[in-house]
């Protein structure tokens, strides 16, 4: 590819998503923890909808999904499911985050998990280790970043420049606008992915086949390649038992910024309807996949599946629509590593520093702003430019621990009788189990690791919860007349007798 | 207030309880081997078909439940 367009196309994208953030802040001052962190809780559905969208579609969209496809077939389809039920997820449980957050003051996960529990250390703990996947899961994605700008500039930007290019951006309009500009540049973001995910698609499909549609390419699959159309898939490693659990440990794997998501919607009745309308948008998957699948024939010796799209969009596409698959791609990496940046500032000020050194709110605020320049500056782009090897194991194991959180969340929401030491047993047991069936034997009998670690953290959970002291029942009362207001007769000392049988 | 598990008060809340748990079945095994079949529907592979079904069934679950108990009620 000699044609400099597809750079300007993408650093082109930048410019405009950097207006954009820059623009959202209007003449509001972000010093305040409730308006950098929640946007003044101001996000009506289609922001919102666009937000979560835009969100939880990665990089891996535009890489990894069609990898997938390449190298597997249908097991990437897993993707597409779980993507629906974490709408199902946020379509319960965000109006009721939303309405712990307009009632108690939280903005993010921790500081509601300190609440419940009344336990400001194990929301530290919570916010400490989630932000070790959140931060793998960041870097993660700026990698990516810098590999499409050092692809789109034939190499004249290096890994490094494009690293520091991509988060500069990020940093200047995160600082500025905080949620607001992480809010716009999604919608900006959501509409330019789902455009170039079709258009590349329907191109593609057009070019390999002569059809504006997909059912040829995936006939000459069933001719050639059946085995890519079922599970366990080309790859023979998608059983049937990894498929359930992966889907489940997904869904139950509540990440940070998706609280501070649904923290940031106008009302609840705002989260219901985004959240209904959200499966639509993975729509955008599929032509991806097809993508992936056109590559089986025309790009069979590639040396990373990841790259199919693009090298098959090089080969076959015109310059234009590189430089759009450049933008889309590195919309879809932005879109994903702000809000987990945000996520992770905004936690480290409010729910560890806060407390630890007793800052007033607005003090943290501020404090919040600016820590973004310190997490992005030696934490994320260093092991951006460095690519550790153990990268994915590091994010495999933070996601790992998002997973175990659940007890807190049952607690919240489900169980009145939940104890913070109960929680706390159920993490740690879950986690050790889940790290070791992820890193060291890795998912016995096909059931994924954090399945196991869910077999024995769930029952440790509600042992330790029986044995132990639950937090006053004003505040057990504060929660459930939230979560489940119809489920209380309000005797506060029922839960007390109830939760410490013997007592 | 009662340490139980909390459970729907009324037939429309065990009614979209029942739909969300029967869209989360139908994505997983054993409802997925049941459609795990190298055959195209539609020109698709049966399983993506199945899967946008799945996905298409998530956003009706939701909608029934704003019909039935409200978007901005709980339940």
């Amino acid at each position: 590819m000699t044609s400099s367009l597809p750079l300007w196309i993408t650093v082109g994208y930048i410019a405009i998503a950097m207006t954009i953030g820059l623009a959202a802040r209007g003449r509001r001052s972000m010093n305040s923890l409730e308006e950098w962190g929640v946007a003044g809780r101001s996000m009506g559905p289609v922001t919102l909808y666009l937000l979560i969208a835009a969100g939880s579609v990665s990089a891996y969209t535009f890489m990894g999904a069609p990898g997938w496809a390449w190298a597997k077939g249908v097991p990437v389809l897993y993707v597409v499911i779980y993507l629906g039920y974490l709408a199902l997820v946020a379509w319960y449980f965000g109006p009721r985050v939303w309405a712990f957050g307009a009632r108690f003051g939280h903005v993010t996960q921790a500081s509601a998990i300190a609440d419940r529990y009344q336990s400001p250390a194990l929301g530290a703990l919570a916010a400490l280790v989630m932000s070790v996947g959140s931060i793998a899961y960041a870097v993660l994605q700026t990698v990516g970043s810098a590999y499409i700008l050092l692809v789109m500039s034939g190499g004249a930007i290096p890994v490094w420049a494009g690293v520091l290019l991509v988060l500069g951006a990020i940093s200047v309009y995160l600082y500025v606008s905080g949620q607001r500009a992480i809010g716009r540049t999604n919608v900006f973001q959501g509409i330019l992915m789902f455009a170039v995910a079709w258009i590349i698609g329907l191109w593609a499909a057009h070019g390999a086949t002569g059809e504006w549609g997909f059912v040829e390419v995936f006939r000459q699959v069933q001719q050639n390649n059946p085995e890519f159309l079922t599970l366990p898939g080309g790859g023979g490693d998608m059983s049937f038992a990894f498929w359930t659990t992966s889907i489940i440990v997904s869904m139950l794997s509540f990440m940070p910024p998706v609280w501070t998501q649904w923290m940031s919607a106008t009302s609840a009745r705002t989260i219901r309807l985004s959240a209904t309308a959200l499966p639509t948008y993975y729509l955008v998957i599929l032509p991806m996949i097809v993508v992936g699948f056109i590559g089986i024939y025309s790009l069979p010796d590639l040396e990373r599946a990841d790259t199919v799209v693009l090298e098959y969009a090089m080969a076959n596409l015109p310059v234009v629509l590189v430089g759009l698959l450049g933008a889309g791609t590195l919309a879809a990496s932005m879109s994903s590593s702000e809000p987990f940046i945000h996520s992770v500032a905004l936690s480290w000020s409010r729910d560890v520093l806060q407390p630890g050194f007793k800052l007033s709110d607005e003090r943290a605020g501020r404090m919040a702003r600016w820590l973004i320049f310190p997490i992005m500056a030696f934490i994320i782009a260093p092991l951006a430019i460095a690519e550790p090897g153990n990268l994915v194991m590091i994010l495999l194991i933070g996601l790992g621990f998002a997973s175990q959180v659940l007890p807190a969340f049952i607690g919240m929401f489900f169980w009145p009788g939940a104890t913070a030491k109960g929680v706390f047993a159920g993490i740690v047991s879950g986690f050790v189990v889940t790290v070791a069936l992820i890193t060291i034997w890795p998912h016995p009998l096909g059931i994924h690791g954090g399945f196991w670690g869910l077999m024995l953290n769930l029952p440790v959970f509600v042992i330790v919860s029986r044995l132990t002291s639950p937090a006053p029942a004003e505040v057990v009362e504060r929660f459930f007349r939230i979560a489940a207001p119809w489920h209380h007769s309000f005797k506060t000392d029922e839960v007390s007798a109830v939760a410490r049988p013997g007592q | 207030m009662r340490s139980t598990f909390v459970r729907p008060s009324s037939w429309k809340g065990w009614l979209v309880l029942v739909a969300f748990i029967s869209v989360i079945v139908a994505g997983i095994w054993p409802v997925i081997g049941w459609v795990n079949q190298a055959v195209l529907v539609l020109g698709l592979p049966k399983l993506l078909v199945w899967s946008y079904l799945v996905l298409l069934c998530c956003s009706l679950v939701m909608w029934l439940g704003n019909v039935l108990i409200g978007a901005g009620n709980d339940d």
